[in-house]
């Protein structure tokens, strides 16, 4: 049955969303926990409301009818008026949230809030059944989850002891005692793997990949399952060039069931850029075409590499 | 069957639609519905022949005259005889069940509105048949006598009620006279009809012998004779007629299926089915008959139709007797024809129920005496059929229990993926088994339930006589109208009892023992109607046939089954909306009595004057965001469960001796949006004459935010035991189910809500015309989550581009 939620774990992190029955991040039925702060900044970022590391307040344009609540609410006079206005002036803003609990319409939405490990073992718990019934359990994600490592440990811990399976979607940028802290209690890495060049990964995600690559070597030396993951792309990692390496690099490991699974660009993240009156870095790029990330597909398969899509 | 022969269900998974459905299916969509008036004639025939016979003899030979008379056609692409009309989508009236009923029949106009999109094109001379019929019967039927019986009894409280939809309506073909359609088929198809005969002249016989005195029961099985005796003759008429048309036909093939129809035609129903092929013709001839007798709502219903057929199947397809192409066929052929079989409606009908084709089910797998599971590899072709069909009917549901094989589950899941959701609905046999045991039924008899129209529990061993006495269903969400308004319903008229000035309700509990004070009022005198209907229903109406063929207990005591007996007919109502009742009253409970933001009284206006103006939207805002049930959160959900407790309690308080208990079951179809018809705006922050919540536990429109695991943890926590069946309808959007990954994930979601004791659960699919409705109504779509891998978002925070993006890719993944 659902195990208890009553538990003392004071460690505190900055959440995004608990997001449950996820069936896209690891095995079975998952809920999802999104950690906000990343130390990348990839230009193809779908979830820019994950790249700062504190709690943050957006605004949806098109569902503001301009009833004026907010500017009596906030006081902090970070709220202005008039049409085609963002309504945030983010200088003054100080993300209380104030202003979101009293819109009805659902126009102002809360990026984060700080949560206790004991607040999200409250809410990850529940769902145990269908852990069970599906071979599921929690995902940390985000932004990235290693910046909470100690966190993360603790949630974890109390998974394994209610025999939940755990899962961490890293972008790879952590030092080795974040890892080291979670290895114990963690069943599944996702791991990104973006450009095997290394001043080209600094270009698009303003780091280059030196620890993440010798991370992901490292990690595959851990009894972990891990599967790895590349964003694909257009014009920036679906080069010949970059799939040749990626293989090279992933034939290079040493291990024969190498997984790696291609997540194709899309442009559904721009609208929170704009929510958070943000420029959006990939104007001018177009969603990856069906067939382009089929055929990326089988250039990885045809190097060996056990190549999917996820949808 | 926990092992079934993969060999035989991978073939099923690769079969397609055979030439003779694809044709047929093309004939039905270029077809137009056509309205045969004929059945009218023969009944005004018959009931001006046989006036001042007694009445059970009487419909014995008004059905007799029908299926000796009306025309019947075989059509090219038809295996199987049987068609309740010669048009490919035919339909009839039912003037002298229900009377003068048909909407728009006095008006000076040669089409007739039959569904509620469907007008149909009518010669005079078919005009003039229907007004002779209702000339003939208006004023005289069972509804309408019930109506009077009411009226003298109780005034125009009954009229009100329905007016203010606290109750469904009566005179309706939707419900009157709507008592078990499951048939002996079992007995059907081993014994055949002659058995049925044999019996009826052995308890003649013995009546005789025995001296008996009570003359009605003698009527009762001379009635059943006649009507199967005329079902026999009208199969014969087919058998002539295949045969005439063989001669004339030219193409060999054609020729051999003609001359095979007649000779199945010839054997049965009369006769005990030797194969698959004879079964399915027995079921479709016995079925069109029973809709001869009642053409009514619900089609014959298939009942455990994968249980009754399969040892037909299975033999003929071992023993190579017939291919497993043809097979499928003759099934696509009848699940085909059953599903699109249609009726008229009443004006009422139509509004309460929302449909243009009678609806039928079919149930497949579930449990035997022993708990081992049935399902085997016909359960698998039916679904693999159904879901090639692509039809709205049947009703096709899934008896799940934690014995059911993985190779099932994976099909049924698959089959909601092709069919874009809902076939199969899955129920739990376990939770549906353990009502029926409770209530006293051994477990032998229990252990054969099946659907009833939409998913309706019932027994085919028992008369049901759900709706029969015109209740089915009774509205709580009216009744909450009828508290928040002391008795005085949304038409301005006093229908509820006085139950006091809300405004000075002075605690939440007060407000709570109101509106149960206000269920007992009415669910009381809906039941005490219910026993007026009961006594005068069977004055005026029979079913000969469909005693003789649907309950043993009928031909045992020769009676028939629109008489209720005491030992073995069960009766349901349905206490629906309490999912809208408990929101609101949550609302009302945070609003006004825990952090006092507002009054009663101002609460009140803003429901009266429909939450209008700048202050209504802004209290509308205010109820709407009030914890919702569906998001996991105890203080709603609790409240839900008590009050579905608190109404079993008043239902089955009620002493209906000498009869059983009220079985409760909280399903619905479309009701919802009848139902919503007589309830004003609500503390839930629905607005005025919308429609109610979908299903018993379903959650409110747009406010499930929690995700999908938390609406099944509120679903569990409410529990709804008392139910026989809760219907819980989740949505899923394609972007979230795309793969196949996500089937394995569903059924896995699936198992966990059944194996821990959900009722029901079925799944729809968003479509995009709901993402577009969400791109301009935002506020009732706002769980509408749209996920791809690594991302997630509410769709209605999207930018309108993405949000065509978004309805772009639904298309294509549909």
């Amino acid at each position: 049955m659902m195990p208890t939620g009553e538990i003392v774990a004071p460690q505190t992190a900055v959440i995004i969303n608990i997001q449950g029955f996820s069936i896209h991040d690891g095995p079975g039925i998952r809920t999802v926990v999104f950690f906000k702060g990343c130390p990348l900044s990839c230009r193809w970022c779908a979830n820019p409301e994950c790249l700062s590391v504190e709690p943050q307040v957006g605004f949806i344009e098109t569902l503001c009818t301009d009833c004026g609540k907010c500017f009596e609410i906030c006081a902090h006079k970070a709220i202005r008026p008039g049409e085609g206005v963002h309504r945030i002036d983010y200088s003054r803003c100080n993300s209380c949230g104030d202003c979101v609990d009293h819109c009805g319409y659902g126009a102002l939405v809360r990026y984060g809030e700080s949560k206790t490990v004991a607040d999200v073992w409250d809410v990850v718990r529940r769902d145990k059944i269908f852990y069970d019934s599906s071979g599921g359990g929690v995902t940390a994600s985000g932004g990235e989850p290693l910046l909470r490592a100690g966190f993360v440990r603790e949630l974890f811990e109390l998974c394994k002891g209610e025999q939940i399976n755990t899962c961490i979607e890293t972008c790879g940028l952590a030092g080795r005692e974040a890892l080291l802290e979670v290895i114990p209690v963690t069943d599944h890495f996702l791991f990104d793997l973006k450009h095997m060049d290394s001043d080209l990964h600094n270009r698009h995600t303003g780091q280059p990949n030196s620890l993440i690559l010798e991370n992901a070597a490292w990690i595959l030396e851990q009894s972990v399952d891990t599967v790895f993951r590349q964003p694909l792309v257009p014009g920036i990692n679906d080069t010949t060039g970059n799939i040749e390496a990626t293989a090279a690099f992933l034939s290079g490991l040493g291990k024969s069931d190498l997984r790696l699974e291609l997540m194709p660009y899309h442009r559904m993240g721009q609208s929170k850029y704009r929510a958070l009156n943000m420029k959006y870095p990939m104007d001018g790029t177009d969603a990856a075409e069906e067939e382009m990330v089929e055929s990326v597909m089988r250039a990885y398969q045809d190097r060996g590499i056990r190549c999917t899509i996820s949808r | 069957m926990v092992n079934a022969n993969t060999q035989l269900l991978d073939r099923i998974d690769n079969l397609k639609l055979g030439e003779r459905v694809l044709e047929w299916k093309q004939a039905m969509n270029a077809a137009g519905w056509k309205l045969f008036a004929e059945r009218e004639k023969w009944t005004v025939e018959s009931w001006r022949e046989t006036a001042g016979l007694d009445i059970q003899l009487r419909r014995a030979l008004l059905f007799k005259k029908i299926v000796e008379n009306i025309e019947i056609r075989i059509h090219d692409y038809d295996m199987l005889a049987g068609r309740l009309t010669p048009a490919v989508i035919g339909c009839m009236t039912s003037i002298d069940v229900c009377g003068d009923y048909i909407p728009g029949i006095w008006k000076d106009s040669d089409e007739l509105k039959i569904t509620m999109d469907a007008n149909v094109g009518m010669d005079p001379e078919s005009i003039e048949i229907l007004r002779t019929s209702a000339r003939e019967f208006r004023g005289k039927t069972a509804p309408e006598m019930t109506y009077k019986a009411w009226e003298a009894a109780d005034g125009g409280w009954i009229r009100d009620a329905e007016a203010a939809k606290l109750k469904d309506p009566t005179l309706d073909t939707a419900i009157f006279g709507q008592v078990t359609s499951v048939l002996m088929w079992n007995k059907v198809l081993e014994k055949g009809l002659k058995a049925f005969i044999q019996e009826a002249r052995q308890h003649i016989d013995a009546f005789i012998e025995n001296r008996e005195s009570d003359i009605d029961r003698l009527y009762f099985w001379k009635s059943s004779i006649i009507a199967c005796e005329a079902v026999i003759s009208h199969a014969r008429r087919y058998a002539a007629l295949a045969r005439d048309m063989a001669k004339e036909e030219t193409r060999p093939e054609r020729k051999a299926e003609l001359l095979q129809i007649a000779a199945c035609c010839d054997h049965v129903p009369e006769n005990p089915a030797r194969t698959f092929h004879e079964a399915l013709q027995s079921m479709a001839i016995v079925g069109v008959c029973k809709n001869y007798e009642h053409p009514m709502h619900n089609n014959p219903q298939w009942g455990r139709g994968d249980q009754y057929l399969y040892p037909y199947f299975i033999r003929d397809i071992e023993n190579g007797t017939i291919t497993l192409e043809k097979a499928s066929d003759l099934l696509a052929e009848l699940i085909g024809r059953w599903g699109t079989q249609t009726f008229v409606s009443s004006e009422s009908s139509m509004e309460s129920h929302q449909i243009n084709f009678g609806i039928n089910n079919a149930m497949i797998g579930g449990v035997d005496c022993s708990g081992a599971d049935c399902s085997n590899e016909l359960s698998y072709l039916f679904l693999h059929v159904v879901g090639l069909l692509q039809l709205s009917s049947p009703t096709l549901g899934l008896r799940w229990n934690k014995n059911t094989p993985s190779w099932m589950m994976n099909k049924a899941i698959r089959t909601n993926m092709a069919t874009k959701g809902g076939i199969p609905l899955f129920e739990n046999d376990e939770v549906v088994l353990s009502h029926f045991l409770k209530d006293g039924i051994p477990m032998e008899e229990a252990v054969e339930w099946c659907g009833l129209g939409c998913v309706y529990p019932c027994l085919p061993s028992r008369a049901e006589h759900y709706g029969a006495e015109g209740i089915a269903a009774c509205n709580m969400a009216s009744m909450l109208h009828l508290v928040l308004h002391n008795g005085v319903d949304v038409n301005g008229k006093r229908t509820g009892l006085e139950t006091g000035d809300p405004r000075e309700f002075k605690s939440f509990d007060a407000l709570y023992d109101a509106l149960m004070q206000q269920h007992r009022f009415i669910t009381h005198r809906i039941f005490w109607l219910a026993s007026i209907a009961r006594k005068e229903q069977p004055k005026h109406m029979r079913l000969p046939f469909l005693s003789t063929v649907g309950i043993q207990s009928c031909m045992d005591r020769g009676q028939d089954l629109l008489i209720p007996d005491p030992d073995s007919c069960m009766f349901g109502i349905s206490d629906r909306a309490i999912i809208d009742v408990a929101d609101s009253l949550t609302a009302v409970k945070k609003l006004v009595f825990d952090k006092k933001k507002l009054t009663m009284e101002e609460l009140l206006e803003a429901l009266d004057s429909n939450f209008e103006g700048k202050r209504g939207e802004e209290i509308r805002l205010l109820c709407l965001a009030q914890p919702k049930f569906g998001n996991d959160i105890d203080e709603v959900d609790l409240l839900a469960k008590k009050i579905g407790e608190d109404s079993e309690r008043i239902i089955r308080g009620y002493d209906n001796s000498p009869f059983r208990n009220y079985m409760i079951a909280r399903e619905g179809l479309a009701w919802h949006y009848f139902g919503g018809l007589g309830v004003g705006a609500l503390p839930n922050g629905r607005k005025a004459f919308e429609p109610l919540n979908d299903g018993a536990i379903s959650p409110m429109r747009g406010v499930d935010q929690s995700g999908p695991t938390a609406v099944l943890r509120s679903a569990l926590k409410a529990g709804f035991k008392e139910s026989h069946a809760s219907v819980l309808n989740q949505k899923f959007s394609s972007s979230m189910l795309g793969s196949n990954e996500s089937i394995d994930k569903l059924g896995a979601y699936t198992n966990a809500f059944m194996a821990n004791g959900g009722s029901h659960i079925q799944y729809n699919m968003v479509d995009t015309n709901e993402l577009r409705d969400a791109k301009i109504h935002p506020e009732n779509h706002r769980d509408l989550i749209v996920r791809i891998g690594g991302f997630s978002a509410y769709f209605t925070q999207l930018s309108p581009d993405i949000q065509d993006d978004v309805i772009n890719r639904s298309e294509h993944s549909l």
